[in-house]
């Protein structure tokens, strides 16, 4: 009964210290403290410091701020523009028209940068106003747009799933290559969102008046071309072996730097702000995870993952129910915190449940990636929904309400990874392994 | 009141310098991963430049934490600190006080950690059998100005009534998600 207490006390600190606005690395590095100075008689400060020490000098978290760093070496870039001129020739055409530019340009910027407020920024800066020029309806651009951004944090290079790795020791490549193929289908079911629409009210969806010649449409897109080979270098040299996570990410900030001097985008002045950019961002990640790593030492102490992970499978849940009631609690966590702080809060929780029930870390991975995803949309907290208000001016209500059918079809998602688990696990299973 | 304004430029350009040291050690991760890959394809070996890249990772990390807060990228659940509205004050002062605490704290045992490792002259496990400390000096150095930015920032709020972290302008590049 006094571990109830003890269990319980922690918890309260823990919620307090986070709820209040204490930076989240730091309440959990005080939550972890506390928990070894009440759980165990070993010298707390020393061994979380030690644990900290392995944590932050490793190797396999290098990936993270180099995939940072290219995604704001190309933020900076001409990218947004281009994007909108290359990508728009070839949607026209489709049914729901120029607002398939949202969704693909999401994606395809989801794949130089794992973050999903870089990515509604770089697609929207353009799009917007070129959408709202041709009459297309503000709740359109809106939702998917803020729906369709949330694609950066689930197609690699995405920093939530390497956090995910670094937190339960899988390896970052294959997570990487698991997001490829969700990834698309999550794509290609907010286009047919929208192909939907332009069915159901066809009065909204503009006429279009110009007509290209496929060697007009080439031209048009001519400077996006560059961008889809370094996308298709950066995943393809994982998926076939030739270079780890962190390799892909150099190649990736090389081909990054190449491509804005091509542009001729690349001033000392862009160069030294996308840098310490990714010095910042990867700060702030690295104080999360340190904090994330002793929570997960002193968590361990205090019995309540394993007890939890018992709990569970005495409740002879099915793996589906399980999944929901995760799926539910991720989503609730999610409205008050951010994807990747809700990822490394609840790892030391989440993980001996999960491998209990005997599901895959990998799959997992993808799984919680959507259900953060989800949270990125949801009130009061939704990170994507800050940055479109900053963007549009519009009240957060409205973006919210816009972007929830585009909710609604990530929960659709989650569903159908969970009955075709494949989807997650067909290419890590079967891609060569790089060294290391 | 005067002397303490003197000292606010300092201050702050201790944290920004501590940020481009930390971006040097960002490109010396690039260098090296990109040595490393090309010494691969090539059929050579690097020794131990996984754990100089890990070193180097680590220094990134540690360098870079003052500036980061000073500058107000590190996440908190700002909730229940924008509903206060005038009282925000107290929340602010509590949040500073907590982090200047655990800060010190944090700097505490980082420097004890580094002296131990220097005193019972621990070796790397890896291949570049470095004495741990020299790379740990980073952890040690990086989160004492830590502990110092937090105080400054406590020292400010108390007296000049709010901290040094201004709103970024920059938009959704600095605030990765």
């Amino acid at each position: 009964m006094e571990e109830f207490y003890l269990v319980a006390a922690f918890l309260f600190v823990l919620f307090l210290l986070l709820g209040t606005g204490v930076w989240v690395g730091l309440a959990l590095f005080g939550v972890a403290f506390l928990g070894l100075e009440m759980f165990t008689s070993r010298p707390a400060g020393d061994a979380m410091l030690t644990r900290i020490w392995t944590g932050s000098s490793s190797w396999t978290l290098t990936a993270l701020p180099m995939f940072i760093w290219m995604g704001e070496i190309l933020f900076r870039s001409r990218l947004s523009e281009d994007m909108f001129r290359g990508l728009s020739p070839w949607m026209q055409r489709l049914p729901g028209g120029l607002v398939h530019v949202n969704i693909v340009g999401c994606t395809l910027f989801a794949a130089v940068s794992g973050s999903s407020a870089a990515t509604l920024t770089t697609v929207g800066k353009m799009s917007i106003p070129e959408l709202r020029k041709r009459g297309y309806p503000e709740y359109m651009v809106i939702g998917t747009l803020t729906g369709a951004a949330t694609l950066g944090l689930m197609i690699p290079p995405s920093l939530t799933l390497i956090v995910y790795g670094v937190a339960v020791e899988q390896s970052i490549t294959r997570l990487f290559v698991a997001g490829i193929l969700p990834g698309i289908v999550l794509a290609a079911l907010f286009m047919a969102y929208v192909a939907g629409w332009s069915f159901l009210r066809p009065s909204e969806v503009p006429k279009i008046t110009e007509r290209m010649s496929f060697a007009e449409k080439m031209r048009e897109s001519r400077f996006l071309i560059p961008v889809i080979l370094l996308i298709l270098t950066v995943i393809g040299s994982m998926y076939l072996g030739f270079a780890t996570a962190t390799e892909a990410a150099a190649i990736g900030v090389i081909g990054a730097l190449a491509l804005a001097a091509a542009q001729g985008s690349l001033t000392r002045q862009t160069f030294i702000s996308s840098l310490l950019g990714a010095t910042r961002t990867s700060a702030m990640i690295a104080l999360i995870l340190m904090g994330a790593v002793a929570l997960t030492l002193s968590m361990g102490f205090t019995g309540l993952p394993r007890a939890l992970a018992e709990f569970i499978e005495s409740l002879g849940l099915s793996k589906f129910s399980l999944l929901v009631a995760l799926m539910l609690f991720y989503i609730l966590l999610g409205m008050f915190l951010d994807g990747i702080s809700s990822v490394v809060l609840t790892m030391a929780i989440v993980q001996p449940m999960v491998v209990n029930a005997g599901i895959d870390l990998i799959w997992f991975g993808i799984f919680i990636v959507i259900v953060v995803e989800m949270a990125q949309i949801t009130p009061p907290i939704g990170f994507n929904l800050f940055v479109m208000q900053g963007l549009t001016n519009h009240q957060m209500g409205y973006i919210a309400t816009t972007a929830l059918p585009l909710f609604l079809i990530m929960v659709l998602m989650t569903f159908l990874i969970i009955a075709f688990p494949e989807l997650a696990t067909y290419l890590p299973d079967n891609m060569r392994n790089a060294r290391g | 009141m005067e002397r303490f304004e003197r000292i606010r430029a300092p201050l702050d350009a201790l944290y920004r310098w501590a940020g481009y040291l930390a971006a040097v050690f960002l490109v010396m991760i690039l260098a090296l991963v990109s040595l490393q890959m090309l010494a691969r394809w090539s059929g050579q070996i690097f020794a131990g430049a996984p754990d100089f890249t890990g070193y180097c990772m680590a220094a990134a990390s540690f360098f870079a934490m003052p500036y980061a807060l000073n500058k107000g990228n590190h996440i908190r659940v700002s909730l229940l600190l924008g509903a206060l509205g005038r009282h925000r004050f107290w929340a602010e002062l509590w949040c500073w006080a907590v982090a200047s605490a655990l800060t010190v704290l944090f700097a505490w045992y980082a420097v004890k950690l580094t002296r131990e490792s220097h005193l019972f002259n621990d070796i790397s496990q890896g291949q570049d059998a470095w004495p741990i400390w020299i790379p740990q000096m980073s952890m040690a150095a990086g989160t004492v100005l830590l502990a110092v930015c937090a105080i400054d920032n406590l020292v400010t709020l108390l007296v000049r009534g709010r901290d040094n972290i201004r709103p970024s302008t920059t938009g959704a590049g600095a605030m990765e998600e």
